[in-house]
């Protein structure tokens, strides 16, 4: 009863930050929101009885890709910024296609299996981290590795447009 | 009461304390005893390390540091306290008003987090009741990868605090701040991933544990324990890379426009952060309460945490600090490629 | 940048062995902290200065005005208004007059003797105009207080006996109390107990 009332407290936060990420006009507050969102998805996590992913995705989530997120933003024109609105009023389009997507997204969640599947109540001794890792490099090696190889070649990508014209 | 009461009172005692209900209500108040006490200790913490420092850095540069207030200046650090809460509380009229309040919170809050997985001790038994307690407020089996995140998200504080001011120092030092905790935070997860796999446990009791009977962690990890202390010296932002407020430079960086309590509060932060961090290389590196039985462990794990703040204190006082690009320098070419070799080692050697 | 990063890769071509050992084991950083560590345990020079010590200065100091008195224990001045016509920065005022209860060398002593000490710059004229030694000007350099008018000394109070004798000799630090007077704050020194740091 009480995992019930602290899930819903989690994803209630969890969803209006994610709202408030697309709907502030600052864009450093909705980093900030975009922070709360992730930290909830770890509490979430927790409550899934895996600590390990949780501490992961504040460790790289919060910890790394929002520090370089506030980064960039930081370097921003706040002022400039702040006129280009996400939604502009002719883009209705969008939200009718975004509407479609939620009743997709409702279709398929209510159709899988992921419902039926119940959590074992006790919490893993070792943060499931054996389990996580048996699974990466065993039964998941080839979505692991084609992951793996796509970051690499982002990371390629990223460094050859960063790079000053060599004349 | 007499002595005689109290003895006849403990067999009921006893019989409450078997009460499965009566045991849990006593773990939750237990666990709230141990937060409370544990916030309280490590809130006022600053008060004596601010005297040390001044201290250190007075003898080291031949001084005598604080002398005035009280003997030998010993109520220093509470005349500056109250000083600094009857200062006016400025925010720069150009500044984000609610980023600009809200950064010193949200950059105290993770030091303080970081303490709820840290074991001061092993279990000690109260005496008359058999009650055993566990000198650690949850003994976290992911521990050592919590406190690494969590003590990464104190750098929020620091850069939002540098933007909200609306000064070009506080950017310039929430910016290096940034860059200099990314870079760093891998080399020093990367140290500490030797320890773990050395000991085969992410959780600090066991780390500890496994350190029992002088097999600490620094006679087999010496090159993590270098790369861990000097990343543990740039994540909080002493010198020799103290370069987010780099006084030379930047005026006093991210925290420049900052006056009275909320002034305050990032000093709180950087000294608890300082705390955490030598409480971390005690515990991983020099076998937490471990030690010689004369003395109890808690009081062996005082003794090594002090004397680590007081080397970090006294690498301050005798190293200059770096130039920001050296220090980039020496975070990705250096230690982080040090800090896969050793984790390469370790492996092979363990297999 | 590219300038920056050639130095170093002159430097590290150029690197002998022990060079690259001296920086694997942090020597010159280990040596620096040895030095530090024993500069924690020498003594301190810090002069405490209003608390527990104080400086005496040397006899030629110039601080503040003494008038002075011979050995019969007779006011030297005359009354003679070269000092005030020396001073630089006109800020001394005497008025003289006539004395025959012999409390003089001579039948003429002063009758006001003045010196403001916000005007003061301590140059020492007056000392050198003085044909009877009568002034001179002390070790006393405690001259703040909470006043204007305790800035204007008159005779009365520098014709008193100074709490360090001339022929004390000076350049050293001494033993001291602090006071706090409601005029002024002093620090009152222990001349028996010296001490030289250097």
């Amino acid at each position: 009863m009480a995992e019930q009332i602290f899930f819903f407290i989690f994803a209630v936060l969890a969803v209006g930050s994610a709202i408030a990420v697309v709907s502030f006009k600052n864009p450093v507050y909705s980093v900030l929101s975009l922070m709360v969102c992730f930290l909830q998805m770890a509490a979430l996590f927790v409550m899934l009885r895996s600590p390990f992913l949780a501490v992961v995705q504040v460790f790289v989530y919060v910890g790394a890709v929002l520090v370089l997120f506030l980064f960039v933003i930081m370097m921003l024109d706040i002022r400039k910024a702040r006129m280009d609105q996400f939604i502009t009023g002719g883009n209705f389009w969008a939200i009718g296609l975004l509407g479609i997507l939620i009743i997709e997204m409702i279709l398929i969640i209510s159709k899988s299996r992921l419902t039926s599947i119940t959590v074992s109540s006790e919490l893993r001794l070792d943060g499931g981290v054996r389990e996580i890792g048996e699974a990466l490099f065993t039964k998941y090696i080839l979505p692991f590795e084609i992951v793996s190889f796509i970051l690499l070649v982002a990371l390629m990508g990223a460094i050859v447009l960063g790079r000053k014209e060599l004349r | 009461m007499g002595q005689e009461e109290i003895r006849g009172l403990l067999p009921v005692l006893e019989l409450y304390l078997s009460n499965p209900l009566v045991i849990m209500m006593l773990e939750i108040l237990l666990i709230f005893i141990k937060v409370v006490v544990v916030t309280l200790v490590v809130f006022s913490l600053p008060l004596p390390l601010t005297y040390m420092e001044r201290k250190v850095a007075g003898h080291i540069q031949v001084r005598l540091g604080p002398m005035r207030v009280g003997p030998h200046g010993i109520l220093q650090p509470l005349a500056d306290m109250i000083k600094l809460f009857f200062k006016e509380d400025i925010i720069p009229s150009k500044a984000d008003p609610w980023l600009f309040r809200i950064a010193p919170v949200i950059s105290m809050v993770p030091v303080f987090a970081v303490f709820a997985t840290i074991p001061f001790g092993d279990k000690i038994t109260i005496p008359f009741i058999n009650y055993e307690v566990s000198m650690y407020i949850s003994d976290m089996n992911v521990g050592i990868l919590y406190v690494l995140a969590i003590a990464g998200l104190s750098v929020y504080g620091i850069i939002l605090g540098g933007w909200a001011s609306n000064s070009k120092y506080a950017l310039l030092g929430g910016l290096r701040s940034s860059a200099q905790m990314i870079s760093y935070e891998l080399a020093l997860s990367f140290a500490c991933i030797g320890v773990v796999m050395i000991v085969n446990s992410l959780s600090l009791v066991d780390i500890v544990k496994a350190q029992s009977g002088w097999h600490w962690n620094i006679f087999y990890q010496p090159v993590g324990f270098v790369i861990f202390f000097i990343a543990g010296l740039a994540e909080i932002n002493r010198i020799p890379f103290d370069l987010p407020e780099d006084e030379g430079t930047l005026g006093a960086g991210y925290h420049s426009e900052y006056s009275s309590m909320r002034f305050a509060f990032f000093m709180l932060t950087e000294y608890v952060a300082m705390v955490s961090m030598s409480i971390l290389a005690v515990l991983l590196f020099f076998g937490g309460w471990n030690g010689p039985s004369f003395l109890p462990g808690i009081i062996w794990f005082v003794i090594k945490v002090v004397l680590c703040i007081y080397f970090f204190m006294w690498t301050r006082f005798t190293f200059p600090r770096y130039r920001y690009d050296q220090l980039m320098s020496i975070g990705w070419k250096v230690l982080l490629p040090l800090s896969l070799l050793n984790i390469l080692i370790t492996g092979l050697i363990i297999i | 940048m590219n300038e920056l990063s050639t130095d170093n890769h002159k430097n590290s071509s150029s690197l002998s062995i022990k060079d690259l050992l001296k920086k694997v084991f942090f020597i010159d950083l280990i040596q620096g902290l040895f030095i530090t560590f024993n500069y924690t345990f020498t003594k301190t020079i810090t002069e405490r200065y209003p608390d527990d010590e104080k400086w005496i200065p040397y006899k030629r100091f110039r601080g503040l005005h003494t008038l002075n008195r011979n050995k019969e224990g007779k006011e030297l001045c005359v009354g003679c208004e070269l000092c005030q016509k020396s001073c630089p920065t006109q800020c001394i005022t005497v008025i003289p007059m006539e004395d025959k209860t012999g409390k003089g060398i001579a039948d003429r002593i002063a009758y006001r003797w003045e010196i403001n000490l916000l005007r003061c710059m301590f140059c020492g004229l007056c000392e050198d105009a003085c044909p009877t030694e009568a002034l001179k000007l002390g070790r006393e350099y405690e001259l703040a207080s909470f006043s204007m008018q305790r800035q204007i000394r008159s005779k009365e109070e520098l014709i008193k006996p100074q709490p360090i004798p001339v022929e004390f000799e000076g350049g050293v630090i001494v033993r001291a109390t602090l006071e706090k007077g409601d005029k002024e704050i002093k620090v009152k020194p222990d001349l028996s107990v010296q001490k030289r740091w250097w």
